[in-house]
């Protein structure tokens, strides 16, 4: 398994700054080693570990209400390497989706993030964010459509 | 009949049973208007998918690596007190998962230039014994640490460690350890311990190139030794 890497997708589809995303990151794996006791043998360890950089995302982002609107420079990390126009793309193809993202209303981004970018089915999904079907339905159904509002202007 | 948003997503999704299924694609069959909003759902989830994708493919940043690698050894001083608590291989498999995470983008973030094949020289003297003997689980103060063990796709025993000088990863073979794999000591600092830093990163990631299945539990590792790794 490689959990790493799926967690900082998460983290990013969550949270648009790198830097805040990483940050993210490495207090839920902190936080799922020092919890691990609390983790049940059986059951799926991607979605424990979702479960948790989930709350702890709506923590911060309460904590910090909306002081983080400002807008972010271009991620320095993204400089990094040989920078072939592919790459260059790819980054600001990230840049545009991430930035879509963000405009959405929390409860609908970790939807979207987990159905459409983790790949998790609707169950999964629901299982994780610890609400109902029908209501990851329709948070779904309003973040994917304000998304392709966002998108399509973008574009 | 028209499906509402939430079924014509799902539908998208692929989502729906069978017959909730097929009789979305009746409607759709019949007003390409609701077969345009299937495929805008498809569109934007590979967009999204894409879109992101580059960050699971970039190189793991070494804090990650050094946070796990630590939390490794501390979960494991804590398991040598307590081995007996239930909890301890759910812990293993915890930190194992993750470990194998970093090495997994560490190795996408690296090139091929790894000293394989060139030499293969055999482990000697300190190194040696530490291979034969140390634990990754008990392992205070050592000057060669062992990292991480595993078995290779050829089935042979193989160890990370990690000397002030550099880091390596050696394979049980019949003339002993022969070290596969080797990166500069230019962690050595100072004197001071030697943190885990990048080169065990590399040294991961290379592992994790040659592994067959997963890395070795505390217990595993035990059981290997007391077969003398062969």
């Amino acid at each position: 398994m490689d959990l790493v890497p799926r967690l900082r997708r998460f983290a990013r589809s969550l949270t648009r700054d790198s830097a805040d995303a990483d940050d993210l990151c490495q207090s839920a794996i902190e936080r799922a080693l020092v919890a691990r006791a609390q983790y049940q043998p059986g059951t799926r360890l991607d979605s424990w570990m979702y479960r948790i950089m989930r709350n702890l995302w709506i923590d911060t982002a309460r904590a910090r209400t909306r002081a983080g609107q400002t807008f972010v420079a271009e991620e320095a990390g993204l400089s990094v390497g040989d920078a072939g126009d592919r790459v260059v793309e790819a980054r600001v193809e990230l840049t545009n989706v991430a930035r879509a993202m963000d405009r959405l209303p929390p409860e609908q981004r970790e939807a979207v993030a987990l159905v459409l970018v983790e790949g998790l089915a609707y169950k999964e999904a629901a299982d994780v964010l610890e609400i109902p079907m029908g209501t990851l339905t329709s948070r779904l159904v309003r973040g994917r459509e304000a998304l392709m509002r966002h998108l399509g202007e973008a574009a | 009949m028209t499906p509402d948003p939430e079924t014509l997503m799902a539908y998208a999704d692929g989502e729906l049973d069978d017959i909730a299924a097929a009789r979305v694609a009746r409607a759709i069959a019949a007003d390409p208007a609701l077969a345009r909003q299937v495929e805008a759902h498809r569109a934007l989830r590979t967009r999204l998918a894409d879109g992101f994708a580059p960050v699971a493919a970039e190189a793991v940043p070494d804090r990650f690596a050094a946070l796990l690698v630590r939390s490794t050894n501390v979960v494991s001083m804590e398991e040598r007190r307590r081995a007996r608590r239930s909890w301890w291989p759910i812990t293993g498999a915890i930190a194992a998962s993750l470990v194998v995470g970093v090495m997994t983008g560490q190795m996408l973030g690296r090139g091929a230039a790894v000293i394989d094949g060139q030499a293969v020289p055999v482990a000697g003297g300190a190194l040696a014994r530490a291979l034969d003997t140390q634990l990754a689980s008990a392992q205070d103060g050592a000057a060669v640490r062992m990292i991480a063990s595993f078995r290779d796709t050829g089935g042979d025993y193989c160890r990370v460690f990690a000397a002030p000088a550099a880091s390596g990863i050696a394979c049980r073979q019949d003339d002993g350890w022969v070290v596969r794999r080797t990166a500069g000591g230019a962690a050595a600092q100072s004197g001071a311990y030697r943190q885990a830093g990048s080169g065990d990163a590399e040294m991961l990631a290379a592992a994790q190139d040659m592994m067959a299945g997963e890395p070795l539990d505390a217990a595993g590792e035990v059981a290997a030794r007391s077969a003398g790794w062969r």
